[in-house]
């Protein structure tokens, strides 16, 4: 397993964001659907090393990331796209990439050509040596795609990462997730849920800081089955049926 | 977007080139570097602040290698914690401290190529600013080779002033953090420049100050440029470099625990330099002709350069040092017919020779004497100082106001020196007269000395109230001079003279009317006739054996 999730926990102040989760991911695309505050961000950080645990024990690639040395080479195999994608306005789309790729300490050798493929992987590489700062929104996204994948990671961590794509590039986007998942385990932070059905073998739900469900795409469909959930697709009313039995449990239990 | 894979991926024009990981990551920086964009401002900054002044200053290469340390770096150092500081906190306003801080690259050594990237710009552009002056000093045909120390210190302190910027900037990153950063530093500098005229010992560390209050050729011309006080800023400067750039690397998200020791380390031992550096500025001492300090003192230094004299021709031949070839014709021209008039009496000066003007350390707050042209040696030779003089071109000063005023106010030191006259009565005041400082016995010296000033037109130009003091002109501290001191126009009161000389001739003696009488006796004697009665009396004369009806 890439990931292995145990009773994580996250506070930021009183506020619990991350309550208690386990989770396990090997290769392969996990999609993570919750609505809004449900935690996703945050476990997705945790994830990718940006903030520790409060609780709990992560292992991802088969490290504890909470030693330097581990964390380090645990990065070295990360892909991290946040939620907000901070730029310098002056790079160039190449410069950007290849700025990763030396940041993630990717054998100098290999770094042009991987810089290439990630860029054309990503649909710019008309707008490879153009300015940041004249991008459009889904332009940067995939720029951003493109720095995270640059190092063909084993662990791929993707937050909102078609937020502000045309369908063109979602569609394309989905295709690639697909491709990368065959040999990394890609978590996808979404909530699109079309994105899901799509690119994702397997489908985490969050609500309120806990995973309230774990399965395929097929699985969540089916949990709509016999209920009058709310949704167009099928998987919609899926989500819907698992959110509104998740917050009636817990309800109950207060 | 296709799921290409990076062996499917076609070559491009855009290619990155294959290189080292740390210099593609600091080729990446410097291409990006928002420095850039501040180059230009500096150079103008330059062209201003010391290439112009250094036009209107003579091509000396003390002077214009000060002026690349101080006048330089005062504009620069400000703007530079500036764009340091807007660099610095670059990862935080853009938002990718989350993006940077999850990769492998430890966080401190990514923040050190942004900050190398910016200095080496920063560093450049001084350097080639210092090359181009350079480069038209020695077209101008300098005596002597570049002061490279002051170079030095102006790269140390181009350096720290991005990394106390950059560190502020990494620490606090926000939009208003480069303007504070460069007001602090431009404050800091400020403060050191009061500090300095407070004469603070330890503020003689202050990384603008080039070997005190010296004037210019007491260093690099008649002696080697001591090193003493370069050697201990750039142990400051880079004591703050690395203080700064240390600080950088303590937080948690900077790195490994080995990584963030080795940045605590660097920290302290930057801090321990400027303490060292600091220390060592407070046991300078001002010398004669530069800032010693003697733990950092090469005793090898206090030698006088050595050079060979440009002499010009005439009954007393005028000698300079090479550095001051070009003045060799005003110098003669101001001195030569004075000088020749004077030419075969006993104790006049057979030769004229330039000096570097006296410093001593006359007071514990570094008090700073400026000397006046003396006669002494045997045969007589006139020490003759020119740096407290405003030289021809300096400040766009015409050659006949040099002239002028070395006839002016080297002239009656000159006749002072030759009739024996004493010094002035002390440090700050410049100014004998004949009754305040000079006893009666040397009634006959004023009249002659006066005299001689209006045969040989020595006073003829000075302003009213104008009181001539030793070595005026210079860029001056106290003013305790050791040469001879003189009330402007007449000594006496003599016709011709102004009427506040004459009065202060009066009093309890001798009459005006009688110094009167006896300058106007004496100027009224032929040239032959005045030698040959100073030939014969001089040295009655000086002794104070010649009373004024002595006086033919």
């Amino acid at each position: 397993m890439n990931v292995e999730v145990t009773g994580v926990t996250r506070r930021f102040g009183r506020t619990q964001a991350v309550a208690g989760v386990d989770l396990q991911a090997g290769p392969g695309v996990l999609g993570l659907l919750g609505p809004n505050g449900a935690g996703k961000t945050s476990l997705l950080r945790m994830l990718a090393t940006v903030i520790p645990p409060s609780g709990g024990s992560l292992r991802l690639l088969g490290r504890d990331p909470r030693g330097y040395a581990q964390r380090r080479q645990v990065r070295r195999r990360l892909g991290y796209l946040p939620q907000s994608l901070g730029y310098y306005p002056g790079f160039t789309v190449a410069e950007f990439v290849e700025y990763f790729a030396l940041l993630k300490e990717m054998p100098p050798a290999t770094v042009p050509r991987a810089v290439a493929a990630a860029v054309e992987s990503t649909g710019l590489g008309d707008k490879a040596r153009a300015k940041l700062r004249t991008l459009s929104g889904g332009m940067l996204r995939r720029a951003g795609i493109a720095q995270a994948i640059v190092n063909e990671p084993d662990l791929l961590l993707l937050d909102e990462p078609t937020a502000g794509l045309d369908p063109e590039q979602r569609v394309a986007f989905r295709a690639l997730l697909r491709d990368l998942g065959q040999s990394a385990t890609v978590i996808v932070s979404t909530h699109l849920v079309e994105d899901v059905g799509a690119a994702c073998s397997e489908v985490a739900l969050m609500d309120a800081g806990r995973i309230v469900f774990q399965g395929t795409p097929d699985e969540l469909t089916a949990r709509a089955e016999g209920t009058d959930a709310a949704g167009d697709a099928p998987l919609e009313r899926g989500y819907s049926a698992v959110l509104a039995a998740a917050r009636a449990t817990a309800g109950a239990r207060s | 977007m296709t799921a290409a894979t990076a062996s499917a991926a076609a070559p491009r024009a855009w290619r990155v080139r294959p290189a080292a990981g740390p210099a593609r990551l600091l080729r990446i920086e410097l291409r990006r570097s928002p420095m850039l964009w501040l180059l230009p401002v500096l150079a103008v900054l330059f062209y201003f602040s010391t290439y112009r002044p250094a036009m209107d200053n003579p091509p000396f290469w003390n002077i214009r290698g000060s002026m690349v340390q101080s006048n330089t770096m005062l504009v620069f150092a400000p703007l530079l914690a500036g764009a340091g500081a807007w660099v610095g906190s670059r990862e935080g306003r853009r938002g990718m401290a989350d993006l940077i801080g999850v990769t492998a690259v430890p966080r401190w050594a990514g923040q050190l190529a942004t900050w190398a990237a910016a200095t080496i710009w920063a560093e450049a552009l001084y350097l080639a600013c210092v090359a181009v002056l350079y480069g038209v000093t020695a077209r101008q045909g300098a005596w002597g080779g570049p002061l490279w120390w002051p170079v030095a210190v102006g790269t140390a302190i181009v350096a720290a002033s991005c990394a106390i910027g950059f560190a502020a900037g990494a620490r606090l990153p926000g939009r208003f953090t480069a303007g504070l950063a460069a007001l602090v530093v431009f404050l800091a500098l400020a403060g050191g420049a009061f500090a300095i005229q407070d004469n603070a010992t330890y503020a003689q560390i202050w990384p603008l100050n080039v070997q005190g209050p010296f004037p210019a050729d007491s260093y690099g011309i008649f002696y080697p440029y001591l090193t003493d006080l370069a050697v201990a800023q750039l142990m400051f400067l880079a004591g703050l470099a690395a203080a700064a750039l240390g600080a950088t690397g303590l937080p948690a998200a900077a790195g490994s625990r080995w990584l963030r020791g080795a940045a605590a380390v660097v920290a302290v031992a930057g801090l321990a330099a400027v303490g060292t550096a600091t220390a060592l500025a407070g046991t300078a001492r001002v010398e004669a002709h530069g800032i010693v300090i003697p733990a950092l003192h090469d005793a090898a230094s206090d030698r006088p350069t050595a050079y060979t004299p440009v002499c010009g021709g005439g009954a007393v031949p005028v000698c300079l040092q090479p550095a001051y070839r070009a003045y060799l014709p005003d110098v003669t021209g101001a001195l030569g017919p004075m000088l020749r008039q004077l030419a075969g009496l006993p104790g006049a000066a057979v030769r004229a020779t330039q000096v570097a003007v006296t410093s001593v350390q006359s007071t514990r707050e570094n008090g700073i004497g400026f000397g006046g042209p003396v006669i002494a040696g045997r045969p007589p030779v006139l020490y003759l100082p020119l740096s407290g003089l405003t030289l021809p071109g300096e400040g766009n000063a015409p050659a006949a106001q040099f002239i002028s005023n070395l006839r002016e106010q080297y002239g009656p030191m000159i006749v002072n020196e030759l009739v024996g006259l004493p010094a002035g009565p002390g440090p700050g005041t410049g100014v004998t007269s004949v009754n305040g400082v000079v006893g009666q016995g040397h009634q006959a010296q004023f009249a002659i000395a006066d005299a001689l000033d209006q045969v040989l037109n020595l006073n003829v130009s000075l302003p009213p109230g104008h009181t001539v003091l030793a070595g005026a002109g210079g860029n001056g501290t106290s003013a305790g001079g050791t040469g001879a001191g003189t009330s402007a126009g007449s000594r006496t009161g003599a016709p011709g003279s102004r009427p506040d000389a004459g009065r202060s001739a009066g009093g309890a003696s001798p009459a005006p009317a009688e110094l009167s009488a006896a300058v106007g006796r004496f100027e009224a004697l032929t040239a032959a006739a005045r030698h040959a009665w100073l030939a014969a009396h001089l040295a009655a004369l000086r002794a104070g054996r010649v009373t004024l009806s002595e006086i033919p």
